[in-house]
């Protein structure tokens, strides 16, 4: 294809297209479930108009005519011309797909494949009205389309001329969402919600919502306002408390009626903004959320508002608060788009902020001046706040990664007949963006296997007395310093049995072992490399790989997975996660001369030596902990290059370290104590030398390596019993 | 090789513009003189304790704090099939930089910045052990005195890599 185009415009595009994309499907399942939600039709038929948009600027023509075909059948839906069911659900879903495809091709550079002619014959028909209601209370989008082109240019006229034009943002000036809010906000104290939808409904619904600070504006006075408006046709008076802006884009809008429809309403707004406008109308869509959400100005709300789009260009409302008169200060732009790469180099520099602190805490506590105390501790307290924040701004919600799972779970379902509801809780869980890229697949995994293997056929659960319909639900929530992150089903369960048997089958575990294994440890046979549950393997799983990488990748950052399982009932997977991976708590020991981190996720307890617990088993030292047989290694053994010869086997601390649901005991020479480290990773050189995750300045200056755990015993652990 | 074709060359070549100069930083291994190019050194730092790292390649002494990043010192000895010597007062780390990586090599000693032309360089004659002769880039005669210029970019390359991969 040629690119000609300008990238920074491409790059916009693909970043706002890409999180409009994101949201369609899981709009269009949320739809599915609640078709009459006009609100919802409308966001979706604005999603692919806002692609359709883009793309066209682009002139990327396949990717236009896809969408313009889902746009119409939308079209065609939100004005009663059709009535929403799962067949042209599936039609509308394979546009999307279609649509996704010819985007990840953009994505590449590549010229985006047309849609097959099958699909928009399909969606050319369906967007033929079954019975067209031309009566039905807005407008159609085509003519609003054709009213507004007109009618703009004329309210916007009416506008400057009489309020005398804002300053600075000149009468098009495009407004991000932030600005506009809080101008509606200025303008209508708390009651903004209401004056946003002039629905009847809405601002009842609203108002108790908003903070009530502000003068609310009632349904009638506002309707008045809009009949004033029309009869002189936007004399917006500055009298008019803080109406005139809402009104002067209603005004714009609404061609002939009094009353203007939402939807209208937002059409125009559209026709307006042209791009962009998605987000408005998002918040138009959901404006009770909206307003809760933007007083504390959650950064989850930030994402949503693309800093990117040009906003809706709500130049009316510009105006309107001067003319409100309210001094305020214009609100700038108010979001700013950053590379990651500077955000991860922010970051490493605060990590070694981090350090110097730590070293300077460390020099200071033998210190008896009380100034330099008094600085040091200011530093302490700054540098925390700084690393606090510096790691929120990586932090994103958690929504990013849920909001790909009602289509997941949708398709699954409807593949494998099966009849399921997800729930999701905790979207607004905030966690660090690596983190939530890195879920994204295993999380992904998990939730197929719990549709695949948890949840029962309709008919099966109907016989053991369930709800034909299964139920997952997907939460996550923030414990302390880490993430956990639940997936429940109300599914079969797992037979711990079951499990063992198909395990010795397999020859990953002898009867004698599986005699003695508990239930959970048992469950936990699921994520040993191949192993599977499905005699037959389908597309959607039974490979039996999988399990060991979610469990593989999880470990990865840091984090748990712990299963439960209950026969008949359900089961809940939990995974925990730090809440960031710049920072790694550890535990400091030193074996030998020399100082070794041992994450501090890892580690289960510390018990001193006392040779008097300690076996050998089949050559190998155990030790008892609470009635446990646990192996024991001296790692000083593996990691000092030089033995002492008259290395005192009896003196030292043991910790004890979990690795899945198997403890082993590790001997060191002494403990330091726990510190938060900032993890530098090894030289290429030594990069994937075994048992080492990397290394850290510690805080007097010097250095230890960060143990990784299962490598050091896959290394060390199996040459030692060998010998 | 003979030395009079040298010193021939080296008088005629001395007011040529054309020949350019390059600056070697010059340490010692056992008795040999060793240069490297000076564009590829960033820092001599005196020895400091070095922290060991269990499982890496022998030639891998261990790693350092250089200001807050961790730089891995490697064993020039061992590289070149010398025996390990003692470390002392005159033990220097040398901070390069080669292949894109930072990495420090300990020597015994490090001495001076020589000017070297082009055409005073040599090609490496066969000297030291095999193992060495892999890193040698060439050979200069200065005063009666043999300086080896190593090439440090293979000191550090691929065959390691794949020794590596191999653990």
């Amino acid at each position: 294809m040629s690119f000609d185009v300008d990238e920074d415009i491409l790059q916009d595009f693909l970043i706002e297209a890409g999180e409009i994309l994101e949201l369609l499907s899981e709009q269009l399942v949320q739809l599915e479930n609640d078709p009459d939600n006009r609100d919802l039709l409308n966001a979706i038929f604005r999603g692919f108009h806002t692609v359709k948009g883009g793309a066209g600027f682009l002139s990327l023509h396949a990717l236009v005519d896809t969408c313009h075909g889902a746009e119409n059948v939308f079209d065609t839906m939100r004005n009663g011309g059709r009535q929403l069911n799962p067949e042209l659900m599936d039609v509308i879903l394979q546009a999307l797909d279609t649509i996704n495809e010819q985007f990840a091709a953009v994505q590449a550079r590549e010229e985006p494949v047309p849609a097959s002619e099958e699909l928009l014959q399909a969606l050319t028909i369906l967007s033929e009205p079954g019975d067209h209601m031309p009566g039905d209370g807005s407008a159609s989008a085509e003519d609003a389309t054709e009213e507004t082109p007109t009618e703009e240019p004329e309210a916007e006229a009416d506008e400057s001329g009489k309020i005398d034009a804002l300053s600075g943002e000149g009468g098009v000036d495009e407004i991000t969402e932030d600005e506009f809010d809080a101008l509606l906000d200025e303008l209508h104290g708390g009651g903004k919600p209401a004056a946003k939808a002039s629905e009847k409904k809405a601002p009842e619904k609203k108002e108790p919502a908003a903070s009530g600070s502000g003068d609310e504006i009632s349904d009638d006075e506002f309707e008045a306002l809009l009949d004033e408006l029309h009869g002189s046709k936007g004399a917006p008076k500055p009298a008019e408390k803080k109406e005139p802006p809402k009104k002067a884009e209603p005004k714009a809008k609404s061609g002939g009626g009094d009353d203007i429809s939402d939807d209208e309403f937002e059409a125009l707004l559209d026709e307006l903004h042209g791009e962009g406008k998605f987000e408005a109308d998002k918040q138009a869509a959901k404006p009770a959320a909206k307003s809760e959400a933007k007083p504390q100005e959650k950064p989850q709300a930030k994402p949503a508002a693309k800093p990117a789009a040009s906003k809706p260009a709500e130049a009316p409302a510009a105006p309107a608060k001067k003319d409100a008169g309210k001094p305020t200060a214009p609100p700038a732009e108010t979001t700013v788009r950053v590379d990651t790469r500077r955000l991860d180099e922010i970051m490493n520099m605060v990590g070694e902020l981090v350090l110097v602190r730590n070293r300077l805490l460390l020099l200071n506590s033998s210190s008896e001046d009380e100034e330099l105390n008094k600085a040091i501790s200011n530093l302490d307290v700054v540098t925390g706040d700084l690393q606090g924040a510096v790691m929120q701004t990586r932090m994103q919600p958690i929504k990013k990664v849920f909001g790909r799972f009602p289509r997941v779970v949708r398709d699954l379902a409807r593949s494998l007949k099966k009849e399921i509801t997800l729930e999701l809780y905790g979207e607004d869980t905030d966690l660090d963006k690596n983190l939530v890229e890195a879920l994204a697949d295993p999380l992904v995994h998990l939730v197929r296997n719990s549709v695949d293997h948890g949840i029962e056929m309709p008919d099966v659960r109907e016989k053991v007395g369930k709800s034909r319909m299964g139920t997952v639900k997907l939460s996550a929530s923030q414990e302390g310093d880490h993430i956990l992150l639940s997936i429940d089903d109300d599914g079969a369960g797992m037979d711990a049995e079951k499990l063992k048997n198909i395990a010795i089958g397999k020859g990953i575990l002898d009867a004698d072992a599986a005699a003695r294994m508990t239930d959970e440890e048992a469950y936990n046979l699921i994520f040993a490399a191949g192993f599977s549950t499905k005699a037959e393997i389908s597309d959607i799983s039974g490979r039996g790989v999988g399990m060991d990488v979610v469990k593989t990748k999880i470990s990865q950052l840091n984090g748990s997975i712990r299963i439960d399982s209950e026969l008949g009932r359900g089961t809940r997977l939990e995974i925990k996660v730090p809440l960031t991976l710049a920072i790694l708590p550890t535990l400091m020991v030193r074996v030998g001369e020399q100082v070794f981190a041992l994450p501090l996720a890892a580690v289960n307890e510390i018990i001193n030596v006392d040779l008097e617990l300690t076996n050998t088993v089949d050559g190998q030292l155990t030790m008892i902990v609470r009635e446990k047989a646990i192996p024991m290694f001296y790692l000083s053994k593996w990691l000092n290059k030089k033995q002492d010869p008259n290395f005192d086997e009896s003196e030292g601390h043991v910790v004890v370290v979990s690795l899945g649901t198997q403890q082993v005991g590790f001997v060191v020479d002494a403990l330091i104590g726990q510190e938060e480290v900032v993890i530098k990773p090894l030289d290429r050189m030594l990069q994937g030398t075994p048992g080492m995750a990397g290394a850290t300045i510690t805080s007097d200056g010097g250095i230890a390596l960060i143990l990784d755990v299962p490598s050091l015993l896959k290394k060390y652990a199996k040459r030692y019993s060998r010998r | 090789m003979s030395e009079d074709n040298r010193s021939l060359k080296q008088k005629a070549t001395a007011a040529d513009g054309d020949d350019p100069v390059l600056q070697w930083v010059t340490f010692q291994l056992e008795q040999e003189t060793y240069g490297i190019n000076v564009m590829q050194v960033q820092e001599v730092l005196r020895h400091s304790e070095i922290a060991p790292v269990p499982g890496a390649p022998e030639y891998v002494l261990g790693i350092i704090n250089l200001r807050g990043n961790v730089v891995t010192v490697i064993d020039t000895r061992i590289r070149f099939g010398l025996q390990p010597g003692e470390v002392s007062d005159n033990t220097r780390i040398v901070i390069i930089e080669a292949d894109q990586q930072v990495i420090g090599i300990m020597v015994d000693s490090v001495a001076e910045v020589v000017y070297l032309r082009s055409s005073e360089i040599d090609s490496a004659p066969n000297i030291g052990t095999e193992e060495s002769a892999r890193f040698i880039q060439g050979v200069s005669n200065r005063d009666g005195e043999l300086l080896i210029l190593v090439d440090l970019n293979k000191l550090l390359t691929d065959e390691e890599w794949e020794e590596i991969s191999q653990l």
